[in-house]
């Protein structure tokens, strides 16, 4: 029996954090939407065993960095035929924060891109993101390192010398 | 820790923030809708089956069809791979405790039953967004942008906006039926469906109508050179349950970006079924001017989209 009050309520206090991730994750406020939405219709439709799990949170982020990792591939398609010839990208306003580091995160593999998000929206440590992805942390470092690195040749003025993994353990 | 990337970070937070989810009591509505409507339709094919007429049939029921076992506990992830590959086919039943890829399907089309009452949609699926005909088509696959609707109309603002429910945004090119193909796309569209809370769409194209109307002419980009853009009402019939058809006009410039003494023209078309509003923005290819035929028979293509979604 499942019980729609404590996922009613599990729902309020986690989708805020969800939707920054799956945004951060995806690159895309309406995939974002989608992608965490279905998220939820599965936890929902297994709330009677989820509910008691020690860590739904971190089984739903799983769902959504899987379900992005998906649909990410099947865009990275359509994004790359149109890129050779379909219309201009639309352009982002400039200075807008948030807009050249989704730009530069959609340039990022996957498990990079989770990786951050993990850490700089969740503040979880290299430690605790090995335990949820279940990779040994030197993978984690691997992957957080590589990502600043790379953001930091995509996104001019963020100081190379602070994109360093020393920082994260 | 990187300052500035946690700053980035940040804004990226309370960018994502600025959009929100359905309520659950909703969400949970719509996956127990969709799971009886999954279960009579194995019902079904079951019956069929049994009377030696369903050979297949229930092959495209199998997906998440029913309850899934409740997870053990979080589950090992399966290796992700370090940059994109061709996706592996969804299973036909998630495992238990490990939670599945797959096609993710949040905006599933409602369907109404024989003998009862749909709730209202909640989303807009992909369904809402017309086929192209054949003749247009250039091969290159639509694809989902989270970018303008429409045009900016002087620093016209729309109040209809806190009555949207969900809006999604499609880029799509198009050749006229006479180019032969390999040849480079004739136009593009910015095609947007959005759907309203009850009585909100109708305020929308009131709103439209008055930008446009109070935006007679605007600065405006040819060919990288500062030019101005002329707007205009054009007379509309025809189209859904009330449409509103605008042009721009940009003196046109040739690739070194001196004027041609020619125009280049954009045809924006909203039109209005029901509680839902879809927009085709034409948008042109390389300096192309918009084709009035061609936008008139795509707008009857996204009415009729939009009818058979709401349907």
């Amino acid at each position: 029996m499942r019980d729609a009050t404590s996922f009613d309520e599990f729902y309020r206090s986690t989708s805020r954090r969800m939707l920054r991730y799956g945004y951060a994750v995806a690159g895309d406020h309406t995939e974002a939407q989608d992608l965490v939405q279905e998220a939820y219709a599965r936890a929902w439709r297994q709330w009677g065993g989820l509910a008691a799990h020690p860590a739904p949170e971190a089984w739903l982020r799983l769902v959504v960095a899987r379900l992005a990792t998906d649909r990410w591939r099947r865009l990275h398609r359509w994004r790359a035929a149109l890129s050779r010839t379909g219309p201009p990208e639309p352009v982002p306003p400039p200075n807008e924060d948030a807009v050249l580091l989704r730009g530069a995160l959609r340039r990022l593999p996957a498990v990079q891109r989770q990786a951050l998000a993990l850490h700089y929206l969740f503040d979880m440590s290299v430690r605790d993101i090995a335990r949820e992805a279940q990779v040994p942390a030197g993978t984690v470092k691997s992957w957080l390192s590589r990502g600043r690195a790379r953001l930091a040749t995509l996104l001019p003025g963020l100081p190379a010398e602070e994109l360093e993994a020393n920082d994260v353990a | 820790m990187s300052r500035e990337l946690s700053e980035l970070y940040r804004s990226l937070a309370e960018d994502a923030d600025e959009h929100t989810l359905a309520v659950p009591d909703d969400l949970r509505r719509r996956v127990d809708r969709r799971a009886r409507l999954r279960m009579a339709g194995a019902a079904l094919g079951s019956a069929l089956l049994v009377g030696g007429l369903a050979t297949g049939t229930g092959l495209v029921l199998a997906e998440e069809r029913g309850p899934l076992a409740p997870p053990a506990a979080v589950g090992p992830p399966a290796t992700v791979p370090a940059s994109p590959t061709v996706p592996a086919p969804p299973p036909a039943t998630a495992a238990p405790g490990v939670p599945t890829g797959g096609s993710p399907r949040a905006t599933g089309k409602p369907t109404v039953t024989a003998g009862s009452t749909a709730a209202p949609p909640r989303s807009v699926p992909d369904g809402a967004f017309f086929v192209q005909a054949a003749g247009n088509r250039t091969g290159v696959t639509p694809v989902f942008r989270d970018t303008q609707a429409l045009p900016a109309l002087c620093d016209a603002r729309y109040r209809s906006d806190a009555g949207i429910v969900q809006r999604r945004t499609r880029i799509l090119t198009y050749k006229l039926p006479r180019t032969p193909k390999g040849y480079v796309p004739d136009g593009s569209y910015a095609n947007t469906v959005t759907l309203y809370r009850p009585g909100r769409a109708d305020e929308f194209l009131r709103e439209l109508r008055a930008a446009v109307r109070g935006c007679p002419a605007q600065p405006g980009v040819g060919g990288g050179n500062a030019s101005t853009s002329r707007l205009r009402l054009l007379a509309d019939d025809g189209f859904g349950d009330g449409s509103v058809l605008f042009e721009i006009r940009t003196p046109a410039r040739d690739v070194d970006g001196n004027p041609t003494g020619g125009e280049e023209v954009r045809l924006v078309r909203a039109i209005r079924v029901d509680d839902a509003v879809t927009v085709l923005w034409e948008q042109g290819w390389e300096g192309t001017s918009s084709t009035r035929s061609q936008v008139d028979a795509d707008s009857r293509r996204a009415v009729d989209a939009i009818a058979d979604w709401l349907r």
